[in-house]
């Protein structure tokens, strides 16, 4: 595996937020599928992802269930709030600025 | 953040507040969970379980960081936070009892004694008077300049003042007597306040019960009115509310009951009090004609004023100045040279009590200083004993203020358990102090302890808690983690700093401890010597009593005398009686009468330049039964003492100060008690000089003093003195016996021993220095506490190092000098140090001593050998633990 790119804190709430707007899921899962989609780009590591979770849950953007797992265990799986989502609106859209401000800045022609 | 989000998270914080063990819980569950599926997928991987499990844990990083990670990202409140170090503080004090019991226990006292102290001080300084605008109220006395500052004022001045001043909204007159109460009830002798009607307007005090005076009151006629106090309502008439209406014959004199007076309200200014006793009944006076016309002029009011709004005491002041000045001008011979003294009347009711309840403020506070100071010592030893653990923490990520906060926390507990602790033990102490302290010293019922009294122990155990705690916390936030975790680090910078603030402690405790000990041993000297003052008289076997007759029944001179005559003779032949005589104003009841004295022999001056002498009434055998010397002359013969026949004796400060050089027997002087008529046409021939005795107070030089026989002025009221063979109160009941048997309805008041009013006088000054010896002692162990346990933390840490040297031959007496030459240089700096702290101190003392500077040398010197001995004492222990250390032990010892 290449080494990962960091991620900024900021863009990682973005990132979480995104995949739990998919769907409900627990913690575990969310690194993984982070990983599946990025294909094995974006990675966070265990000892910042749960912190990172509950942040999230802190500021109201996921809120959680604990909810018997497919291993017979109590697991506890988040989801997005209405506040969340309009959080992920938002982040995507200054995101978006973002990349765009830099796009245009690399695709300058060099002379 | 946005209302509704914030109204969306605050279930969320309230949770984790509330349900914080469930949530850790959770948290816990959560990571567990994770690491599960982690090694679940890398066994799927391939790897064993073992090490499946193993890289699990690895990628985690550790379940409890993450877990803190987990709370810190929760952004958890600082409440949570707090709990937490609350919940870590406890349980260390717990598991260190002796420490902790130690440094509460230093706490309690240290905080309880400035609770005490402080409420006492509030009590009689702060707590608002229960007056309305208290502030605005004063007190207008007559001054002489160079005689008694605050002196009570005639009638006609205080009409005059009343119509002259522009300053006072009411102006209100009062002077106490005593009264007989009787009818249906016990006769009983009252202390009764005769005051102008609008007094309670003035003050402001509206009564609980009934209406109180009125305006009507202070015309003729309707002034046979009575307001009760609550006290005496509440224990002569049980508190019974139908008391308003009823008639109580006071002096024989029916008065209607119209008002009780609020709880707490009494009027005493012991000053000018011509009873000594605080006021149970007040009655309307109405000034009589004879002193509106100026023909009485005798000064015995005491004058309350209330300034108007937006006039200040200053004002007043000038402004009653002006007014003396015209009434001095006008009336030359009565009033020329008087001048007028405005009062605030806190400090009238207060002032002489400040210097001492300051300096024992001040004293607690030391107290206070030095207890923190050990706790803090106490602190740094076991911040150093943790500072591997410290270090550890910090290196591992644990934030630098997180660590001092925790230190923090564990001090602010000690605080508030010591602190909790010392005010039950205020309240108890404050209490158990004011019973075992003289009646009147304080003039304070129980001292409760109120809001603003919380506030203060609150206050200081917050202060106590910040100045003690802060001093490790800072330290330890500072401490070089590289340096801590080397080997042996035990000679770190931050050790050398806490070794520094150590010794800085023990020296200023040592330094707080001398400058209380410098007071104390001073107060202690100053006693002894006021009690090794001869009074004069021979006060033991002394026994007194007040007979006050009332007017209606003793209306003329005849038959006061012939009362008193009968009574006199009829006391001396009780067994057990060996003499028995009175006086109008004995030594040590506080109250005295004086005038002016013109010497025929000397050339005439103006009344109002005539020297002043005291005038006491006495009865047959004063001299004799008081143990009084004569030192010229005779005293009074039979005829003398059975009707005037115009003589005197004289006190050996009379003839030295007014009569000095010329012989005073058949001196012949005017002594102005009467009318001056009166007194022009009989002066009175000298014909003894007795020997000087202390009037009011054992530290106040006798004044010129002139004794008369009764017949000469018949004061219808006395105290009598009975000499006895045994315990003097063993006969008040035979000799209330003989007083009833004379007129049933005559009550005996003030019953006292000599020895008793004597200690009384001293109440004060005992009280003020068996307060300030406590706190000395206090100091002094707590200083000697502070320097062992510097001393023994020193060898402890030295261990190592001494067992080197003994190893290498070094003998135990050089190992006890190293270690009492660290102890001495602390004990000596701290010694100088207080020396010269407590001679800047000195002159607040200055107030409080008789007959002993404050710079006292051998005092000091003892004290400070005093200081030394014990803390040297204090250092010797741990330098015999020193001594015996085993060599091989101790190189082995890490």
């Amino acid at each position: 595996m290449s080494k990962p790119s960091d991620l900024v804190q900021g863009t990682l709430d973005m990132l979480l937020l995104k995949i739990l707007a998919l769907e409900p899921m627990n913690g575990f899962a969310v690194g993984q599928r982070l990983m599946q989609i990025s294909g094995d780009v974006l990675q966070v590591s265990d000892g910042s992802l749960y912190p990172a979770l509950h942040k999230l849950e802190q500021e109201g953007w996921i809120t959680a269930e604990w909810k018997t797992s497919e291993y017979g265990r109590r697991a506890k799986y988040y989801s997005l709030t209405r506040l969340g989502r309009r959080q992920l609106e938002k982040e995507t859209e200054s995101w978006g600025r973002l990349s765009s401000a830099i796009s245009r800045v690399i695709k300058l022609k060099e002379v | 953040m946005r209302p509704e989000h914030w109204l969306y998270t605050v279930p969320l914080r309230l949770r984790s507040l509330f349900r914080w063990a469930q949530a850790d819980q959770e948290l816990d569950d959560e990571l567990r969970d994770h690491l599960e599926r982690r090694t679940e997928e890398c066994v799927a991987q391939g790897m064993t379980q073992a090490e499946a499990h193993r890289r699990a844990r690895l990628d985690l990083g550790g379940i409890e960081l993450s877990k803190e990670k987990c709370r810190d990202a929760r952004g958890v409140s600082s409440i949570e936070t707090l709990r937490r170090e609350i919940g870590y503080g406890l349980r260390a004090l717990r598991n260190n009892p002796g420490f902790s019991t130690v440094a509460i226990l230093t706490l309690a006292l240290g905080i309880g004694a400035n609770t005490a102290i402080f409420s006492v001080i509030d009590s009689v300084l702060l707590r608002p008077l229960p007056y309305a605008e208290p502030g605005k109220l004063v007190m207008v006395w007559e001054n002489l300049p160079g005689s008694n500052p605050h002196n009570t004022v005639s009638p006609p001045d205080f009409l005059d003042w009343g119509n002259r001043n522009a300053v006072f909204s009411g102006m209100a007159g009062l002077f106490d007597q005593r009264a007989n109460l009787t009818g249906n009830w016990q006769p009983q002798e009252v202390a009764l306040q005769d005051v102008t009607a609008n007094f309670f307007s003035v003050l402001g005090v509206n009564p609980i019960l009934g209406t109180g005076f009125t305006a009507e009151n202070g015309q003729p006629g309707h002034d046979d009115v009575l307001v009760l106090s609550y006290g005496f309502w509440k224990e002569r008439f049980a508190g019974d509310s139908s008391i308003i209406g009823k008639t109580i014959r006071v002096n024989g004199h029916p008065l209607i009951v119209v008002g009780v007076a609020p709880e707490g309200f009494d009027w005493f200014i012991k000053d000018s009090s011509l009873t000594g006793a605080r006021p149970q009944m007040w009655t309307p006076w109405i000034i009589p004609k004879a002193f509106h016309d100026r023909k009485n002029v005798g000064r015995f009011m005491t004058v309350v004023a209330r300034l108007k709004p937006g006039a200040t005491v200053q004002q007043a002041q000038v402004q009653m100045n002006a007014i003396a000045g015209q009434i001095a001008e006008e009336y030359p011979d009565s009033n020329g040279n008087w001048g007028a003294k405005v009062v605030p009347v806190r400090e009238q009711i207060s002032g002489d009590l400040r210097p001492a309840l300051w300096i024992l403020f001040g004293a607690v506070g030391f107290v206070l200083l030095i207890a923190c100071a050990n706790v803090s010592s106490l602190l740094l030893a076991r911040a150093a004993a943790r500072e591997r653990e410290m270090a550890i923490r910090t290196a591992v990520g644990a934030n630098r203020w997180r660590i001092a906060l925790q230190l923090l926390t564990e001090s602010a507990l000690l605080a508030v358990v010591g602190g909790s602790i010392g005010v039950a033990l205020a309240f108890w102490g404050t209490n158990a102090l004011l019973a075992a302290s003289p009646r009147n010293l304080l003039d304070l019922r129980a001292v409760s302890i109120d809001m603003r009294i919380l506030a203060f122990a609150v206050g200081s155990t917050l202060l106590a808690g910040l100045i003690f705690g802060f001093l490790p916390s800072f330290i330890a936030a500072h401490s070089s983690v590289a340096e801590t975790l080397k080997e042996g680090g035990r000679a770190s910078s931050a050790g050398k700093g806490r070794g520094m603030a150590r010794s800085a402690f023990v020296v200023m405790q040592m330094c707080l401890a001398l400058v209380l000990l410098a007071g104390s041993g001073l107060l202690i000297r100053s006693f002894i010597r006021l009690v090794g003052v001869d009074p004069g008289f021979d006060a033991s076997h002394l026994l007194t009593f007040k007979v006050t007759l009332p007017g209606l029944k003793y209306g003329t001179d005849a038959k006061c005398q012939a009362f008193f005559g009968e009574l006199l003779s009829r006391l001396s032949h009780l067994p057990g009686v060996r003499s028995v005589t009175m006086n109008s104003f004995p030594p040590f009841s506080g109250l005295g009468a004086a005038t002016g004295v013109r010497l025929l022999s000397q050339p005439p001056r103006s009344l109002k330049d005539l020297p002043e002498a005291e005038v006491r009434v006495v009865g047959p055998d004063y001299f004799s039964t008081m143990g009084i010397e004569l030192h010229a002359g005779r005293t009074f013969s039979e005829q003398e003492l059975a009707e005037a026949r115009h003589v005197a004796i004289v006190n050996q400060a009379f003839a030295d100060k007014y009569l000095s050089g010329v012989n005073p027997l058949g001196q012949r002087a005017v002594i102005y008690m009467k009318s001056d008529q009166e007194s022009e046409s009989t002066p009175s021939e000298i014909i003894g000089v007795a020997g000087d005795v202390r009037q009011m107070g054992l530290d106040t030089p006798s004044e010129p003093t002139v004794y008369w026989p009764h017949p000469e002025l018949v004061y219808s009221g006395m105290t009598i003195l009975v000499r006895t063979s045994n315990e003097p109160l063993a006969l008040v009941s035979a000799a209330r016996n003989e007083l009833q048997q004379m007129d049933p309805e005559q009550p005996m008041a003030a019953v006292a021993t000599m020895e008793q009013l004597l200690g009384d006088s001293l109440a004060r000054s005992r009280f003020t220095m068996l307060l300030l010896a406590i706190f000395a002692v206090i100091a002094l162990t707590l200083a000697a506490v502070g320097i062992y346990g510097v001393i023994a933390y020193g060898v402890t840490q030295r261990t190592q190092e001494f067992g080197i040297r003994m190893a290498l031959g070094a003998e135990g007496r050089d190992v006890l000098r190293l270690v009492l030459g660290q102890g001495t240089r602390l004990v000596l700096l701290g010694i100088a140090a207080g020396m010269v702290l407590a001679l800047t101190l000195g002159k607040f003392l200055a107030a409080l001593l008789y007959g002993i500077r404050p710079t006292d040398p051998p005092t000091f010197a003892a004290v400070a050998l005093l200081l030394a001995l014990v803390a040297l004492a204090a250092c010797y222990l741990p330098a015999r633990r020193a001594i015996r250390v085993d060599p091989m032990v101790a190189l082995r010892y890490e």
